[in-house]
């Protein structure tokens, strides 16, 4: 965070300390290089060099979130203060509570990757590793994206708390072609490394290539194994509804727990770790200053806790549990603890059943109830007597997360940082095999 | 507009001299505010200001983007030699240079009337509509709890000044505002149901009056309830179904509109948002339905929520037949895709805000309705199933395999009307939908959505509707 920025936040809390009950400012700072690659050729290079200041406002238990990118920060400054004029035409809002006491700063360490400089500056040198060593497996084309992000957040409150952070991110997905046969793997860290692009691109490349044909598919119930991007996505969907504003409001399959309550079988857990520098979530300190904790949201099949910043702690009788959102309470990094079975015993353990190694489009009919369904997009391989048979093309699971959770059979050892498009939470996580999952395809 | 011309004509000139062959820089502001309120009770107000310039460079046929926040000259020229230094280190990865197309581009200003100004309507109007609704709905169930309602309200202008190296000069202000209620129904023995319904529209604050949003709410939750209490399984036999514009409107977004975008087509978004089903040789060639299928975009609809008069390349927008008559007919192109097909720009290149690249997106997309009255379309219909609304939907990264889940569905007795079903589901392909459309009534409706696509992520407002139509026997699942 350079001095310019940090006068600026200064600046900006003195000046609303004195009409508001409580200020906080978080400015982030971004400077951020992404090259897309298309049909084996890098489609677009993008920069950006933005600089984001949000501010919490509160007064007589009204609150206020200002979220500005402007060349103009004394503009906010200004809407501040017509703000406070109409303060008291505004209903309280339901979810409040002050910001917590001061607290020591004690930000993360070991997040910040100094590579970053050098990529940035020779962003090509990754993006020709992704795309030669995909091609290297045969497929015939490639396409992906490798992203690189130097951050700086700063929180400064109007109750002394003061804290500065920088960390990078490294995020990497490559998706191979073989005809209509495709592959696809993802990768996110705080670490940059062309190791890390290559296993991206091999791992595309080796399930675009992994069967030779197409095979016939028959709706049912099947036994699966999950891909970690599969893993990565759904389990996103799960721990967004542990975000105890998604239960307040209705939006989350826990809403009819409470913590202690049985969710899955006993060999499922699932952690928010926002102190795992490797990830590219890490952070030290939430956004209203309380430090992160990494903690089981389930362990080993319980509700463990729900995401809690100040005010729905408070709306739940409980304590911050550092996921502040000012408004609504999230996950940083997720982990899902590994199993015992390894990566290449997966199909034989599997015996019959439905490989999918990656999916999107997850929506739900009914948060409350946690039905879904998703498609899978690239391999979905049909797997009869521990052998792979041929790809069934696309096919969708329509289950619900209950079923998924209480149905979980086994985890591989081995796991992987993925990061990509269709899981934004940064999540580390094994394969999974899981019985009974309903799969469906059009008749026609 | 909070930027001198000026500015931008430096960047793009400069760019020139950098040996750029096209240079692209867009101030854009888009500003608001949010509320949000948890049954009567406000959660959050927000307000949002993104602000700032992108600027596109083509420099020895790469393309390179930069954006920041900070309008200062030096800023942007900075940001310019940085993207086009990036623009030209990959060049020499790219096999073909990217071209854009020669196009007649506009000079021109323009901005959507409002005839109430949108800057009139404040937070505290925003509560009070949000806690009427919640009364209304409450007050419309009977037998049922309403143990959640989340109202959003989103007011939101949209200000653009977009100069191009090669004579483009756009500067637009689109005013916007949306709101959707969250609801979930609670029965203690049937269970749940939640539904989402979403209204928007650009314009003033007369697009309140328009939406009838209260009578709506209403009808909706009178009749969700009786789906919870009284509705039945699907049959499990195949049936006529009649699907209601509301999932037709999103069956056209998600069926004719992704997949005629040009670069989903020639694979730019393959490894993010996917490819296509139809094939550049498609064009004009490839039958997907039969004579009901026509599916439109159109940018240009008044007071529309994907309302815009030019795209964010300087082309003039204009309506697009993506299906006509059944026929893939006009993918949605910018000047880089139209170039490759040989053809010009129909002006569908969007930025969400100035962080983003302009890309290809949807407007307001629709199938074309019919003539027949609803009365007539299911008179006929012997033993058959309405679905009205829905909640779950998904497709396929090439839009073909798509799945509806229906909430607010009957089932259609002797042409009429019957007993309410619960969480009908249809599966279906692209081709099979459009090659069984047996009639459509002339019940346009559009609904208002925000349209994902692009990495990073952009949403941009857009509207989808359609009439009833009526399809062919088919089989209804059942949720498991």
């Amino acid at each position: 965070m350079n001095t310019d920025t940090s006068g600026l936040v200064h600046n900006i809390v003195e000046k609303l300390s004195r009409q508001f009950d409580e200020i906080a400012v978080l400015a982030v700072t971004r400077r951020e290089l992404m090259t897309k690659v298309w049909n084996s050729e890098p489609s677009i290079t993008q920069l950006w060099s933005r600089l984001e200041l949000n501010i919490r406002l509160a007064k007589s238990r009204r609150l206020w979130v200002l979220s500005y990118e402007t060349h103009d920060p004394e503009t906010l400054v200004k809407h501040a203060e017509e703000i406070v004029k109409i303060a008291d035409k505004i209903m309280e809002a339901e979810l409040y509570a002050p910001l917590p006491d001061y607290a020591s700063c004690k930000p993360l360490e070991g997040a910040f990757d100094p590579n970053a400089e050098y990529y940035t500056r020779n962003p090509s040198r990754l993006v020709d590793v992704l795309i030669s060593e995909a091609l290297s497996t045969g497929v015939e084309r490639v396409s992906g994206t490798i992203m690189l992000s130097k951050i700086n957040r700063l929180l400064v409150t109007s109750k002394g708390y003061e804290c500065s952070e920088s960390k990078t991110e490294f995020e990497v997905y490559a998706r191979a072609f073989r005809g209509d046969f495709t592959g696809h793997w993802a990768h996110g860290s705080t670490r940059i490394s062309q190791e890390a692009v290559r296993e991206v691109s091999r791992r595309a490349g080796f399930y675009a290539t992994i069967a030779k044909t197409r095979v016939d598919f028959t709706p049912g119930e099947y036994n699966v194994i999950l891909s970690p991007l599969v893993v990565g996505n759904l389990f996103d969907y799960v721990a967004s509804m542990a975000s105890a504003l998604a239960v307040l409001t209705g939006f989350s399959m826990f809403a009819k727990y409470k913590p202690g309550g049985i969710v899955g079988v006993d060999s499922l857990s699932l952690h928010d770790v926002p102190r795992d520098p490797a990830l590219p979530g890490a952070v030290g300190f939430d956004d209203e200053g309380v430090e992160t904790s990494n903690k089981p949201i389930i362990d080993k099949g319980v509700l463990a806790t729900l995401l809690h910043n100040a005010a729905t702690a408070v709306k739940m009788n409980t304590k911050s549990t550092g996921n502040a959102g000012w408004i609504r309470p999230r996950p940083w990094n997720l982990e899902i603890p590994s199993g015992d079975i390894r990566e290449e015993e997966l199909i034989k353990e599997l015996r019959s059943g439905v490989f999918i190694t990656n999916n999107w489009y997850t929506r739900l009919q009914n948060y409350y109830e946690g039905y879904f369904s998703t498609v899978s997009r690239d391999m979905a391989l049909l797997v009869k007597n521990g052998d792979v048979v041929g790809h069934v093309g696309r096919v969708r699971v329509a289950s619900s997360f209950s079923t998924l959770m209480k149905n979980l059979k086994e985890l591989s050892r081995e796991r992987f940082n993925i990061w990509w498009w269709e899981v934004r939470t940064p999540t580390r996580a094994p394969f999974i095999i899981v019985s009974n999952i309903h799969l469906t395809k059009p008749e026609a | 507009m909070q930027i001198d011309p000026l500015l931008l004509y430096r960047v793009v000139d400069r760019g020139r001299d950098l040996g750029a062959h096209y240079v692209e820089a867009r101030f854009q502001d888009d500003y608001g505010f949010v509320v949000s309120v948890r049954n009567d009770k406000v959660l959050a107000v927000s307000y949002y200001r993104n602000s700032g310039v992108g600027i596109r460079a083509l420099v020895n046929g790469a393309l390179g983007f930069a954006s920041t926040s900070s309008t200062s000259l030096s800023n942007l020229l900075d940001i310019l030699e940085l993207t086009i230094s990036q623009a030209k280190a990959t060049s020499s990865l790219r096999k073909k240079p990217i071209v854009f197309s020669e196009e007649q581009l506009g000079v021109v200003k323009y901005s959507v009337v409002e005839k109430r100004p949108l800057l009139d309507f404040n937070v505290e109007n925003a509560i009070r509509l949000a806690v009427e609704a919640y009364n209304t709905v409450k007050s419309a169930i009977r037998e049922v709890k309403l143990p959640f309602l989340v109202t959003t309200i989103r007011a939101h202008i949209q200000e653009k000044l977009i100069v191009t190296s090669d004579g483009a000069h756009i500067e637009s202000r689109v005013p916007r505002l949306y709101m959707s209620i969250s609801s979930t129904i609670l029965h203690p023995q049937k269970g749940t149901l939640q539904r989402t319904r979403e209204f928007g529209g650009s314009g003033g604050l007369e697009l309140i009056e328009q939406w009838n949003h209260l009578k709506i709410l209403v009808e909706e939750h009178a009749a969700l309830e009786k789906v919870l209490i009284e509705g039945t399984s699907p049959p499990s036999e195949k049936v006529t179904v009649i699907l209601g514009s509301e999932v037709v409107g999103l069956i056209a977004h998600e069926s004719a509109g992704h997949p005629m975008e040009a670069d989903r087509i020639l694979g730019r978004e393959a490894s993010q948002a996917g490819e296509s089903y139809v094939k550049p040789e498609y064009i004009n060639n490839y039958r997907v339905g039969n004579e009901y299928a026509t599916v439109i975009d159109d940018p240009t609809i008044p007071g529309s929520y994907g309302f815009y008069l030019y795209d964010d390349e300087g082309v003039k927008a204009r309506p697009r037949f993506l299906y006509k008559n059944g026929l893939i007919h006009e993918p949605l192109h910018n000047r880089h895709t139209a170039r490759l097909f040989n053809m010009r720009s129909n002006g569908a290149s969007r930025s969400m805000n100035s962080s983003s690249e302009p890309i290809i997106r949807m407007s307001n997309t629709y199938i074309a309705p019919g003539e027949l009255s609803f009365e007539e379309l299911i008179e006929d219909v012997d033993l058959g199933m309405y679905v009205k609304s829905y909640m779950e939907w998904n497709i396929d990264d090439i839009r073909w395999n798509q799945r509806y889940v229906g909430l607010e569905a009957y089932m259609i007795r002797c042409g009429e009307l019957a007993e309410p079903v619960r969480n009908p589901v249809l599966e279906f392909t692209t081709g099979w939908f459009y090659s069984n459309i047996l009639a459509a009534d002339k019940n346009l409706e559009f609904h208002p959505g925000t349209c994902g696509k692009g990495e990073p992520s952009q949403g941009v407002p857009v509207w989808f509707g359609g009439p009833d139509v009526k399809l062919s026997k088919m089989r209804v699942g059942v949720l498991t």
